[in-house]
């Protein structure tokens, strides 16, 4: 194989230590998207939702083997572990190896398929053409029939991202920063055209191979899983708004299916990086992926969320709460006759649970006890509901007050305290009973005054 | 009042339902039980399992509800608590009464039963779901896959499909530890369930050569791929309880 260039006699285990590691930093670990039985005659098979077979000491889910093809790299992306000008060890697999590891991790159930992504080696499209090599070998000699999820490269020719096409359920491209200034500080190697190109020719070729499966049922399929890209937060000066408005425009115009963001890790410590003394923005990355969600699932529109004259969402609240108390015209909402979309709205009631309202309410009148049973939060969604024109409490509508109910859990109304609980009534009910008697009363009582 | 005592097995419980109907019984005034619990004013009715008229129910089942309602029910039998039965039984019987549509049966979560119905189905098909995700198969000397697995609910049942579909050319086997039952799965044939003895617990278990290797270089990625600057050991534990780990070779 002429294109080894080092790392030729390692040791499959050290590879696998170094090319694990170079990879870890890319987000994207999905399985899902892919509805796929088995065939009978080869291991494997995709299920929609997805299965996470591990959970590593950070939290993240491992589904796939995520590995790269090798580090070695031609580029001299400042936040990349793997550019050239970093002294790390490089290794680079053979395709017969990655091939093995992933029939020998999959049926002993430790994964769910294939993640695969590359250093840039001699040039794009040599390295598009050694992946589609590797998943070629996999899914016809090694007859691997689950997920495998590879990188599109940037500038690579198009013909081979199309071959990889179609023998990959996910494709990726990462996009790396929001900005085409943050890419020209921090990539001078990535340019914006060239990473948007090909998401646009996977884009066009997801929406003809679905013109070409109404004709014909067993054509091949072409990214069944849809594409995915990754954006890193923290190491450019973007707002949380610039960032939402670009992954809303990714999901409207180029009809991706995931944006990951990436909290920032500083690996390379260069100069032009931010230092980040409190680690990686870690809540700032949540904070996005609730909006995210809230883009996706809740009908939002980023410049709801945000605007100009406040770019950066709020830390004590999240996306949905901050956005509520700043829109209080729209609430309170009637649990029992708002339409599915303001349901959707409410802190505290989410996707699942709105739609459980919605056929639970065809069967009677919902009470808050019920809205429990059904999954609503009601500790959030209190402040903003009826139940038969009622509200739980007595709250006020009132944007401080909200805040400080919200984000301070002393301040929070406590079940009970008012008197409604899920006890039966009782005569003692009354706190006068349990008031301890002074030392006047007991006088009192003892000369027969009370 | 009357209080129909089933073993805990779906076709009892399936038994006991059709009973119910056949000598038109007020349900609101009519429990199934799995235990011997006497009740306070109740006539006690012994319930004897018999495959047809469990056939029947399971047929009406899937025709009034739909195939994923019924497979929620059966989800439901497969808890361990011991209000299943009844719990099974009101919600099909508001149900059949109130005509609901096929994939309606848990629309009304507002009734306690159809609520708790509802709650011990998802309960077992998470377990499922996680018995998929976390379940891992060692390869013995003779190249059969072997797993041990210890679920709280009984799951196996519904496991198998999903790896028989999977590895359809694998001679693997899952031993539920707990309940001693085996789900075995020839390769090319079609997976049975096999209720072992106590003599038969797997024991003396010979790995293949390459499978130690392999454990390690799992063990290994799975070290590797956690980036030290975001440890996070509490959200690990909450994805990925404890309970499971003393199954898993990453975690031995």
């Amino acid at each position: 194989m002429e294109y080894l260039i080092t790392g030729q006699e390692m040791a499959l285990e050290d590879k696998l230590q170094v090319l694990t590691d170079a990879a870890k930093y890319d987000v994207a670990c999905t399985s899902s998207g892919v509805e796929r039985k088995g065939n009978g005659k080869s291991i494997g098979n995709c299920v929609a939702a997805g299965i996470c077979h591990s959970f590593s000491g950070d939290g993240r889910c491992i589904a796939l083997l995520k590995i790269l093809l090798t580090n070695e790299c031609i580029y001299d992306c400042k936040y990349c572990r793997n550019r050239n000008s970093n002294d790390i060890p490089r290794a680079t697999f053979t395709p017969e190896e990655i091939c093995t590891l992933t029939m020998e991790f999959y049926r002993r159930n430790y994964i769910e398929g294939l993640f695969l992504s590359s250093g840039i080696i001699r040039n794009p499209t040599f390295t598009m053409e050694l992946i589609w090599r590797t998943i070629w070998l996999l899914r016809n000699k090694y007859r691997f029939n689950g997920y495998v999820h590879v990188k599109a490269i940037p500038g690579a020719a198009p013909e081979v991202i199309e071959r990889a096409g179609y023998l990959a359920d996910r494709m990726s491209v990462n996009l790396e920063l929001p900005t085409a200034e943050g890419l020209r500080t921090l990539a001078p190697n990535k340019h914006r055209k060239s990473i948007l190109t090909p998401m646009r020719q996977i884009q066009d070729g997801i929406r003809m191979n679905r013109n070409d499966l109404v004709l014909y049922r067993n054509a091949p399929k072409f990214v069944a899983g849809g594409q995915s890209t990754q954006m890193i937060i923290g190491a450019t000066p973007e707002s949380d708004y610039q960032i939402i408005n670009v992954a809303e425009g990714l999901y409207r115009k180029f009809g991706l299916k995931r944006v990951f963001y990436s909290a920032f890790v500083n690996v390379t410590e260069d100069k032009a990086l931010p230092a980040l003394p409190g680690g990686p923005p870690l809540l700032r990355e949540h904070r996005l992926y609730q909006a995210d969600w809230l883009l996706r699932f809740y009908g939002f529109r980023a410049e709801e969320l945000l605007d100009e004259r406040r770019p950066f969402f709020n830390v004590m609240l999240d996306p949905k709460e901050d956005w509520a108390v700043r829109h209080l015209e729209y609430f309170p909402v009637e649990i029992n006759r708002a339409p599915l979309e303001q349901l959707l709205r409410i802190p505290g009631v989410g996707v699942k649970s709105a739609g459980r309202i919605v056929a639970a309410r065809r069967s009677g009148n919902l009470t808050f006890q019920d809205l429990k049973k059904i999954g609503v939060v009601l500790k959030r969604a209190l402040y903003f509901i009826t139940c038969g024109g009622r509200m739980m409490y007595p709250v006020k509508l009132e944007e401080d007050y909200l805040v400080r109910q919200l984000t301070d859990s002393a301040e929070r109304v406590k079940f009970g305290s008012d008197g409604m609980s899920y006890r039966q009534l009782s005569l003692f009910d009354d706190g006068e009973f349990t008031r301890p008697v002074s030392p006047a009363e007991q006088r009192q009582a003892a000369l027969g005054q009370l | 009042m009357i209080v129909y005592r089933c073993e805990d097995t779906a076709e009892s419980v399936f038994t006991a339902i059709y009973q119910a109907y056949e000598e038109k019984r007020d349900h609101r005034e009519t429990y199934l039980s799995l235990t011997d619990d006497p009740m306070l004013f109740a006539e006690d009715i012994e319930v004897r399992a018999d495959p047809v008229k469990s056939r029947k129910v399971i047929n009406t089942l899937n025709r009034r509800f739909g195939g994923e309602n019924s497979l929620q029910l059966s989800m439901a039998l497969a808890s361990e608590e011991a209000d299943k039965a009844q719990a099974v039984y009101r919600t099909v019987a508001a149900g059949l009464a109130g005509n609901c549509r096929p994939g309606h049966l848990f629309d009304n979560l507002a009734d306690d039963y159809i609520h708790r119905a509802f709650a011990l189905a998802r309960g077992v098909s998470t377990e499922t779901g996680h018995q998929k995700q976390f379940l891992r198969f060692q390869e013995l000397e003779n190249k059969v896959l072997y797993s041990c697995i210890g679920p709280k609910n009984d799951v196996l049942v519904f496991l198998m499909p999903h790896f028989a579909d999977r590895l359809p050319i694998e001679n693997f086997m899952i031993y539920d530890e707990k309940r001693n039952l085996f789900g075995i799965h020839p390769a090319g044939g079609s997976w049975y369930l096999l209720r072992g003895e106590e003599a038969d617990r797997p024991s003396g278990i010979v790995y293949s050569e390459d499978e130690i290797r392999y454990q390690e270089l799992f063990r290994q990625f799975c070290h590797t791929i956690a980036i030290r600057e975001r440890k996070n050991p509490k959200l690990q534990q909450s994805m990925l309880p404890l309970r499971f780990r003393k199954y898993m070779v990453e975690f031995c």
